[in-house]
């Protein structure tokens, strides 16, 4: 619990709170701040304003009728009883008290002039600390020394309200905030911990781990939803990973025990150069197949580690067919199938010649191999709306339904063609180029025969010209190789 | 000057694979010089003026394209194969940009690389300005076109055409089906069926088809060769 605690006060989430808090408590000191200030100002201008209409009415009485005058004023204003809280003062030459309600002039402002604050603890002995009291001060024409003033304790008793209120919403923000950013913090540290204490757990124990959710839909388990998602993605490739390898141990394990067998017998045996030079030539025809093999797995594995369209340019994928039709069509005049090209001439697509090429030449060579032998393979390119879509279709037996999504897989072959040549990568490879290419790949029933769909993304419309300047380009530079 | 071109530098730093390089190299009569580090391999690249040099990617002291590079920048010029158990895809694009000229994958088959050696040393001697190429009795037109064999016209498709051309232009050597691949049709992967066989075996009928003797021979395991009576 103290290790949850001193994380949560060493993550960064709770260090962020904590200056949010900061600022938080500063615009309330602020705040306060004004408010005090500007009701201060109000009592103030208020006490000034009748301080100084008492001081023009005994004015007003002293030009009349002199200091007598004055001093019948100032007893009248002592007596009013609206006037409570006015103080009055009038003091002969030296300082000495003549009429008025204060007892003595405040000694320390004896050469004062004009406005001012003082205190006076006579005048008010029941005051908890020294009474604020603002008043005018000045000196009559005779020499006499006038006072009028007011006490406004009030506001110093606010002003202690106000810093009251000040110290307890500062330290309650303080509590409330800090008590609030340890829990956020706390169960932001909780989640993570989790989630670290699952990888934790996968690196020791394997990929049988998932990151506990809570049902709550917020975003922890939106993220521990998607992380699962992701061990879901990874168990399922390594899975198959394993089911590769061991494919790939069987295929590779084959031919290889075949040539250590002839090898050991032909050890074995009185050399012959006539049966010797047999061996050799088988054993080297096998290892070329274990290598062709092998270079195979390599190339899709490269294909799906790639970094993704670093190599891509427009590409006219109708000629990238016409090519793969033309290379083909020596194959398929041999075994009596016809192999046609349908669809438009211009269709461009981002994508690399070489793969795109490859992936083709595998879905012609599976049609013309699987297809019916004198039947007839179609390769056909629509650039719809929706992105540009590729098809090779064959009439031959087909795939049943249930077997066509594995048939993408690596080395998976149906049984039938066990015994055909070709290692049973081709279709894993269009799958590995149609990724890269963000390719949708669909196996269809083409009624009857198997019809293999490319359905390419809607992103090559934009670069139609640069595509068609390129053409142009390459037709001007060399000699055409497409007359 | 037939002595300069003969001879051949091969940098590899597996000594059996080093041995067999050397091995085929001089028995088809080559002059080779073998060394297993990069840093050698670039002393003896400027002091010694080779036909071809052979370079493995992964040496011991220097990567073989940084070995590339320094050259290319030293003004040298010499055809560079790359010979590696790197994959082709990726890696091939790197190690031409580095200023290789073709591109081995090991494992190979020495007939292989010999008609790769061959190619790269004849590219510095020779440079083509015919219009008419002829092998024996057949000849072929390049500006029209069109190809006889004993003034009889053969009809070629552009890339049939194109076809007898390489292999035509290679008169007397051994061309692999890759080469074939790489050059004809641009492709830099081996599609892993024979269809090339199949596409030679077309062409090879209508050119030698009812002729007097056959122009294209098929070297087993490597690919094809087009001679006059051999």
């Amino acid at each position: 619990m103290s290790a949850l605690l001193a994380k949560t006060l060493r993550s960064s989430t709770f260090k962020r709170a904590l200056i949010w808090i900061g600022i938080f408590g500063a615009i309330v000191i602020a705040l306060l701040g004004y408010v005090y200030w500007s009701t201060s100002a109000y009592v103030l201008s208020r006490a000034d304003r009748a301080i100084a209409g008492e001081q023009t009415v005994l004015h007003r009485a002293y030009d009349a009728g002199g200091r007598s005058a004055m001093i019948a004023a100032i007893e009248q204003g002592v007596a009013d009883e609206r006037a409570v809280g006015m103080l009055y003062l009038l003091a002969d030459p030296s300082f000495v008290p003549v009429a008025g309600n204060i007892k003595a002039w405040p000694s320390d402002r004896k050469a004062a002039e004009g406005w001012g604050n003082f205190s006076d603890r006579a005048l008010k002995p029941d005051a908890a600390d020294r009474p604020l009291l603002r008043a005018t001060f000045e000196t009559l024409p005779d020499g006499y020394h006038l006072l009028v003033g007011r006490d406004v304790g009030d506001l110093d008793a606010f002003a202690r309200k106000v810093n009251t209120a000040l110290a307890l919403v500062v330290s309650l923000i303080f509590v409330l905030a800090g008590a609030a950013g340890v829990s956020v913090t706390r169960r932001t540290v909780r989640c993570i911990e989790s989630i670290d204490a699952t990888s934790r757990a996968i690196m020791q124990s394997g990929l049988g781990q998932r990151i506990p959710v809570h049902g709550t839909r917020d975003e922890w388990d939106q993220l521990a939803e998607s992380l699962n998602a992701m061990l879901d993605r990874i168990e399922a490739l390594m899975q198959e990973v394993k089911q590769v390898t061991d494919n790939v141990a069987h295929d590779l394990r084959t031919p290889l025990t075949r040539m250590r067998g002839r090898l050991e017998r032909a050890c074995n045996r009185p050399r012959s150069a006539d049966r010797d030079q047999r061996l050799i030539d088988d054993t080297m025809t096998d290892l070329d197949d274990v290598l062709r093999m092998f270079s195979s797995i390599t190339r899709i594995s490269q294909i799906e580690a790639r970094d993704r369209r670093a190599a891509f340019g427009v590409v006219n994928l109708a000629a990238i067919a016409s090519e793969v039709v033309e290379l083909f069509d020596a194959a398929a005049e041999e075994n009596g199938t016809r192999l046609i090209l349908t669809g438009e001439r211009e269709v461009f697509v981002m994508g690399d010649r070489d793969l795109l090429f490859d992936a083709l030449a595998n879905l012609v060579d599976n049609a013309l191999k699987h297809g019916r032998h004198g039947g007839e393979v179609t390769v056909d390119i629509v650039d719809r709306d929706d992105g540009a879509v590729l098809s090779v279709a064959d009439n031959g037996p087909g795939i049943p339904a249930e077997e066509r999504t594995r048939v993408l897989g690596p080395f998976y072959r149906l049984e039938r063609s066990r015994s055909t040549p070709g290692n049973g990568l081709g279709l894993s490879l269009v799958a590995a180029v149609a990724r890269l290419h963000a390719a949708h790949i669909e196996l269809l029933d083409n009624k009857p025969g198997l019809k293999v769909l490319l359905q390419f993304p809607d992103k090559g419309k934009p670069a139609i010209e640069r595509g068609a300047e390129r053409r142009d380009l390459a037709a001007a530079a060399g000699p055409s190789s497409a007359g | 000057m037939t002595e300069v071109r003969r001879r051949i530098l091969v940098v590899e730093d597996d000594p059996e694979t080093g041995t067999q390089l050397v091995d085929s190299l001089v028995a088809n009569g080559y002059q080779v010089d073998l060394t297993a580090s990069g840093s050698d391999a670039m002393g003896r690249a400027t002091s010694v003026e080779y036909a071809v040099i052979t370079i493995d990617r992964m040496l011991p002291d220097v990567d073989g394209l940084a070995v590339m590079q320094s050259l290319r920048e030293d003004g040298i010029v010499t055809p560079i194969l790359i010979i590696s158990a790197l994959g082709e895809i990726d890696e091939r694009v790197r190690g031409l940009r580095a200023g290789g000229d073709d591109y081995l994958v090991k494992p190979f088959a020495f007939t292989e690389m010999l008609a790769r050696v061959e190619a790269l040393a004849r590219r510095n001697a020779a440079v083509f300005k015919e219009t008419v190429l002829r092998v024996g009795d057949l000849e072929m037109d390049l500006i029209s076109r069109t190809v006889r064999r004993s003034s009889r016209e053969i009809k070629l498709l552009p890339r049939e055409f194109q076809l007898l051309e390489y292999l035509a232009r290679n008169e007397d050597r051994v061309v692999s089906r890759a080469m074939l691949l790489q050059h004809v049709w641009d492709l830099h992967f081996d599609p892993n069926t024979n269809i090339i066989d199949v596409y030679v075996a077309r062409v090879r009928r209508k050119v030698d088809g009812q002729q007097a003797y056959p122009l294209i021979h098929t070297v087993r395991g490597v690919g094809y060769r087009v001679c006059a009576p051999c």
